[in-house]
């Protein structure tokens, strides 16, 4: 057996070592292995190993990421931006979302479910029938909460869900959702002021009292699903989620028509889970601008430095091609 | 896909940017084509790393579960059913009870934020003091070397060697190694009365700093006032009234901001006085003739 086994390891290294071989038996003819009396001088120079590394082959990061700005509604491209790869171009990381998401989630519970307990239903605590006698059960107080109309055990009282977040990391998931958005081409930068046009005829008629607000709701609504299905935009294509900085009428008013093409949203109301949650974000510039830089505590330090020659926080928007 | 401008153009502003990540996996791919599919949110999909969370120990449900039948407390006794209260000595009469407490804790002596040289040299290596203008307090609490406003702000000598460039330093006080290191770095340092209330103000800025002690008495008072009438009023920084605090600014020993009132061969004691030289010999020449010329037994 072991014969046999050391057969098989001796073949294995045999076939391991094939290559290997030929070398060894090629330096073995060149140099006879009891004296060397010549030098060197014509064996073959051995391939030179250079260790330097070429300087553009190695990975740098990109510092900026490009992101164009466009109209709204006839999305043309306005202009060409340079935005902080440290605001759009974070890793995707899943536990971070998941920790914001889920402390909005404990912060945004009303926590108000409220339940009596026997001691707060109100009523005589008057023995309900003699304790012997009767042939029935024991029964002490009608609150009591083995009896219908009786307290609850155990039942819930108002109380505070909520939940605690590091500031940066909040921050830090954000951005990451922003980031996220951004490189599957789901976040759609528009100028500043973006509304949706209505036509002139409409106002027109509006303006001289020949629409009664059902039929301008229809048709607001019909617009501005129009407006987002010539983008693919609507509800074919997963919804859109509009931020803005203010409240624009004809855009809110109409989307609140066809909730199931999206929905409009002032910054002040969105949260990590609103930035996830529909088919594509539609952000005015000012408001993304205004979002990243209320979110970004983990880049800005909080030290008082006086040489201002030292790094600040990460620059963004600055203009490529206008 | 919105359209976008050309990439071959959008290339030039940011080469480097627009490359995509090299991912030899289906992932890439498959995103790529799931442009135009139903998009399915993220939010499904979201979990905290493993082993973020520890699961509770459910205790009293079962055997298998190990922490049954017992519950992990053991048997019998104070430790099953209630809680024994900490430092117990099992019966034995506490130490604290036989032998009584020692000494007590001084609630009025004036607490100091503590801030030693090489923290110091780290700040100013570090870009957050500027070494070439006076650091004072204010500084010192805008940068957060000093993280909560004490009564006063001691200046200690740890990593006295790591100095490298002269300072020019008020404190409330200073230990003695280092006034030794910011002299021999070739720096200036000054002791100065300042009281919580003070340095609160001076960080904001109610108040202006000065090494000068207030003048004292009626005839200095008016031109102040006037002064005071023309800058328009802020806190002025207070002076020590404490027999302690007087004394300890008084001494140059202390680079106290009050060494200048000394009058030379003044004790900057504000009781004990030095006695001066002439007065020594004299004494002791005279104790050497008193005590030869007067024996009592030779009066009586």
């Amino acid at each position: 057996m072991a014969s046999k086994g050391v057969r098989c390891l001796n073949e294995a290294f045999k076939g391991l070592s094939l290559s290997s071989q030929t070398c060894r038996e090629a330096v073995s003819h060149r140099i006879p292995s009891s004296t060397i009396t010549r030098s060197m001088a014509t064996e073959a120079p051995l391939p030179k190993i250079t260790t330097s590394v070429d300087a553009d082959s190695l990975w740098r990061p990109a510092s900026t990421v490009p992101l164009t700005i466009f109209n709204f509604p006839s999305f043309e491209p306005q202009r060409l931006e340079s935005w902080s790869a440290k605001h759009l171009q974070l890793p995707l990381r899943r536990d971070i979302l998941h920790l914001a998401v889920v402390y909005e989630g404990d912060n945004t519970r009303q926590g108000t479910a409220s339940t009596k307990t026997r001691w707060e239903v109100a009523g005589s605590h008057r023995k309900m029938r003699p304790q012997k006698g009767t042939g029935r059960a024991r029964l002490g107080s009608r609150q009591s909460p083995m009896l219908r109309g009786g307290g609850k055990v155990f039942g819930p009282k108002p109380r505070d869900f909520g939940t605690k977040l590091p500031r940066k990391v909040y921050d830090l998931a954000w951005r990451t959702a922003l980031s996220y958005r951004y490189r599957r081409g789901e976040l759609i930068v528009c100028q500043d002021g973006m509304e949706l046009p209505l036509p002139a005829e409409f106002a027109d008629l509006v303006a001289a009292g020949a629409l009664q607000d059902e039929l301008q709701r229809s048709f607001k609504a019909k617009w501005v699903r129009q407006v987002l299905d010539a983008n693919d935009w609507g509800r074919r294509s997963g919804r859109s989620t509009f931020i803005t900085t203010s409240p624009r009428d004809n855009l809110f008013e109409a989307l609140e028509e066809v909730p199931n093409y999206g929905r409009a949203l002032e910054i002040d109301d969105v949260d990590v889970k609103n930035l996830l949650e529909t088919g594509r974000l539609i952000v005015e510039r000012e408001a993304l601008k205004e979002l990243i830089e209320s979110h970004q505590s983990d880049l800005v330090a909080r030290v008082f430095v006086t040489n201002p020659a030292l790094p600040r926080a990460p620059e963004s928007g600055k203009v490529l091609v206008e | 896909m919105p359209p976008r401008i050309p990439l071959g153009l959008a290339a030039q502003c940011c080469r480097a940017s627009i490359e995509q990540p090299r991912s030899s996996s289906l992932v890439g791919l498959f995103n790529a084509l799931s442009i135009q599919s139903r998009s399915a949110s993220i939010l499904a999909n979201l979990s905290d790393n493993p082993g973020a969370y520890q699961k509770r120990i459910r205790v009293g449900r079962g055997p298998s579960s190990g922490k049954g039948k017992t519950s992990g407390r053991g048997h019998k006794g104070q430790k099953q059913h209630g809680k024994v209260r900490p430092w117990f000595q099992g019966g034995q009469t506490p130490l604290v009870v036989q032998r009584g407490k020692l000494g007590f804790v001084n609630m009025l002596a004036p607490v100091m934020s503590e801030v030693n040289l090489n923290k110091l040299q780290d700040w100013i290596d570090a870009g957050r003091i500027d070494p070439t203008k006076q650091i004072t307090p204010k500084e010192l609490v805008e940068s957060n070397l000093v993280g909560t406003i004490k009564d006063g702000i001691k200046l200690l000598a740890r990593g006295a060697d790591a100095l490298k460039q002269p300072i020019d330093i008020v404190v409330s006080r200073a230990s003695a190694a280092a006034i030794e290191a910011v002299e021999k770095a070739g720096g200036k340092i000054m002791t100065r009365y300042y009281t919580k209330k003070a340095i609160k103000r001076l960080v904001e800025g109610k108040s202006v700093h000065t090494v000068t002690p207030l003048p004292t008495g009626p005839d200095h008072a008016q031109p102040v006032l006037e002064e005071l009438r023309q800058k328009g009023f802020s806190y002025r920084l207070p002076d020590p009234t404490g027999r302690w605090d007087i004394e300890y600014y008084r001494d140059p020993a202390h680079r106290g901001y009050l060494s200048h009132t000394l009058k030379p061969g003044e004790s900057p004691s504000l009781y004990f006085k030095v006695p001066p030289a002439k007065i020594l010999k004299q004494e002791k020449k005279q104790k050497g003739t008193t005590q030869e010329d007067t024996k009592l037994w030779d009066k009586l």
